[in-house]
């Protein structure tokens, strides 16, 4: 008979729950992670979905935080197999006259393919990114890998510290201004503007939204930081699954966690689809999604009515998503744009015609109105520098277009009609820029639209790959509710650890940490990791 | 007037950090342990380029508690904090020529540990830095800062 009683149960194999899962049991606990899916990884989901041989990143593809989080050293990633590249040539905007610009891993690169814009502004990026790299260290030990503060005590700490006055780039005002006002303040070339803009949207900072300026620093300090993870990003779920294993932990695939159990007021265990039950001695955490957790694994009762009402009426996801197109070719793209910059060629992301924040701006609107926009998708072609992602003389695609999830002629089940024929669109768009990858170059592409996304994986709530809205009224300690800002719940013992939580989505391995501190204070469980 | 990096000087920061700190209203009752690393980079005359001058501070309520010199770092002492840095910069700020916070800010001196403390208790933070900063006068016997690059001016 299977054992059943563990010190901590954690659902959810995605990386923030495996990293967790990994400390603990490190920590000398016993650990059990319970999986819905077949393999554990969540969003670190790599297949086969066009032809056999080709490997693609169904959700994440762009690791920025490589060598800044702490699990990257504590869980000793790379000794478990994980290799990691950084393009020489991380992200490039092609414009429609046939310009573009290039961002390298090699500033000087950077700032001389900006110059050819506008000298001003690359010597404007210059003092930005040297600004923003020296303080990303500071940003990323005080917001990033701890607990959250409020944005009240960061602003206050910042003016007591005078940054403002230190600072050309770092400002309290920030709070209230989009990254579309802080580049408006500090850059004149739209072309310049519209790549730092769209690095933003990349990243899940919508550009026209109040307040995300304040995260922008941080986003410029990590710019040229984009890993790609060799043989496909699902191999990092594989490295962490290991280390929870050599370490005595377990993880149980095809695990349908129904109901987190609850003894007074107390989490004590699980209970599966199946029936099946564990016991935690210690903890439950959840890095699945609020609304999950909250209101379908908890019996109503068991957390106060006003924060039920909370989770029904105030999570705040995104209001866009991403529509993917993955595609197997024999050929690389060959973009017209290289007689400008022959580096285009070499760039792993290119963001294709939008030469404007405006040119955002007017997508962002129809977006949120459930429309379809005409596509300019950014394309990546991982193959470029993961030579084993496909077979040899072929290469992956993957184009992704901002979209909303609920199409407002048809709702998000129009997806299935619609999927194919915005996906043609897309490749016509890349074409477009790229005119060599004709048909006869495309083996075949496939399509993972918005629907897909909350269907395969139904914590990412209206296909929100970022588990939660990104705005100021949803960050630090008052994601996803002031309530569970601090991972812990009304439930005794029962912790949220997941994208859901601060800092948000994304390859961060943050909300699996934080929690970890969180837990490690209430248990007295000694801070091996804390190394300072 | 003691001579910077000499215990003279030691015992004269702690003293004028406990100084500043008693004059707080608010002082958190924390306990803290703080290695402060000055490696030497070939500019700074009182660090030999390439040798690392650790020290071990404790702070007990705000004041200074002890301190202690390490010929080595030392992996089981439990710190809070760890303050990185080259030796040209630790001595521009001990000569109040240089900024501590603009030399965190820039990444010029490296700072580990949990940050929300600092945070929170900014005017603490503030006082101790201007206490090391300003409140003993060191002389300088290999030459002041700031350096013309090649050694002490």
């Amino acid at each position: 008979m299977p054992k059943t009683t563990y010190d901590a149960i954690i659902i959810g194999a995605g990386h923030n729950g495996l990293t967790l899962g990994s400390y603990l049991a490190r920590s000398g606990l016993e650990v059990l992670v319970l999986e819905r899916r077949h393999e554990e990884g969540g969003g670190l989901c790599s297949e086969e979905v066009t032809q056999p041989g080709f490997v693609h990143n169904m959700h994440a593809n762009y690791h920025t935080f490589v060598d800044m989080a702490p699990p990257v050293r504590d869980l000793d990633v790379r000794g478990h197999g994980i290799e990691y590249v950084r393009p020489e040539v991380q992200m490039a905007s092609i414009f429609d006259d046939g310009q573009a610009l290039t961002v390298h891993t090699d500033q000087a690169k950077t700032l001389a393919s900006m110059a050819r814009f506008n000298e001003e502004d690359a010597e404007t990026f210059r003092r930005l990114y040297d600004e923003a790299h020296g303080f990303v260290d500071l940003l990323l030990g005080t917001l990033m890998y701890q607990p959250p503060m409020s944005v009240k005590e960061l602003t206050k700490a910042l003016a007591t510290f005078g940054v403002e006055d230190r600072s050309e780039f770092l400002s309290v005002k920030l709070r209230r201004e989009s990254i579309n006002q802080f580049l408006d303040r500090h850059f004149t070339d739209p072309r310049i503007k519209a790549h730092l803009a769209f690095h933003g949207a990349v990243c899940s900072y919508t550009n026209d939204v109040k307040g995300l300026a304040i995260g922008y620093p941080l986003l410029v300090g990590k710019i040229d930081n984009w890993h790609l993870c060799l043989g496909g990003s699902h191999r990092l779920a594989h490295a962490l699954w290991r280390d929870l294993a050599q370490h005595g932990g377990v993880m149980w695939s095809d695990a349908e966690v129904a109901k987190v159990l609850v003894d007074g007021n107390r989490a004590v265990g699980v209970r599966l689809s199946d029936g099946t039950e564990f016991e935690a001695r210690k903890l439950v955490a959840s890095t699945v999604s609020v609304e999950q957790t909250m209101l379908e694994f908890l019996d109503p009762g068991a957390i106060p009515e006003e924060l039920a009402q909370d989770v029904k009426s105030k999570i705040q996801h995104k209001d866009w998503t991403l529509f993917s197109v993955h595609l197997a070719m024999d050929a690389l793209p060959e973009y017209e744009a290289a007689a400008f910059d022959p580096d285009v060629d070499r760039a792993w992301v290119v963001n294709l015609g939008i030469d404007s924040p405006a040119r955002l701006d007017a997508d962002w609107e129809k977006i949120r109105r459930g429309q379809l926009v005409e596509p300019q998708p950014n394309a990546a072609v991982n193959s470029l520098y993961d030579p084993t992602d496909a077979p040899e003389g072929y290469y992956t695609g993957l184009l992704r277009q901002f979209a909303p999830f609920a199409l407002a002629d048809g709702g998000e089940g129009a997806w299935d009609e619609m999927g194919r024929w915005y996906g043609q669109k897309c490749i016509d768009a890349w074409r477009r820029y790229a005119p060599n990858l004709t048909d006869d170059h495309i083996v075949d592409w496939s399509v993972f639209t918005p629907h897909d996304i909350a269907r395969k994986l139904p914590n990412m709530v209206r296909g929100d790959w970022m588990m939660g809205e990104i705005s100021l009224d949803n960050m630090l300690d008052e994601r996803p509710l002031p309530e569970l800002g601090q991972y812990r719940t009304p439930v005794e013992g029962l912790y949220m650890a997941g994208s859901t939580q601060h800092p948000h989505g994304f390859i961060t391995f943050g909300p699996g940490y934080n929690a970890l501190q969180v837990i490690a204070e209430d248990l007295g469980i000694e801070k091996w990791w804390a190394r300072i | 007037m003691p001579d910077v990096y000499t215990p003279d000087w030691y015992e004269s920061v702690k003293e004028a950090i406990n100084a500043s700190v008693a004059t707080l209203k608010d002082v958190p009752s924390d306990s803290f342990t703080i290695a402060v690393e000055i490696v030497g980079d070939g500019v700074s005359p009182y660090v030999a380029d390439g040798k690392v001058l650790r020290f071990l501070i404790r702070l007990e309520g705000g004041q200074c508690a002890w301190y202690r010199e390490l010929e080595e770092d030392d992996p089981s002492v439990k710190l809070d904090y760890r303050f990185t840095g080259p030796a040209a910069a630790f001595d521009a700020i001990a000569a109040a020529q240089a900024d501590p916070i603009d030399a965190a800010l820039s990444g010029t001196i490296k700072v580990r540990g949990d940050m929300r403390f600092l945070m929170r208790q900014a005017q603490m933070v503030q006082v101790l830095l201007e206490a090391y900063s300003k409140g003993v006068e060191t002389t300088w016997p290999s030459g002041q800062p700031p350096y013309d690059g090649k050694g002490a001016s």
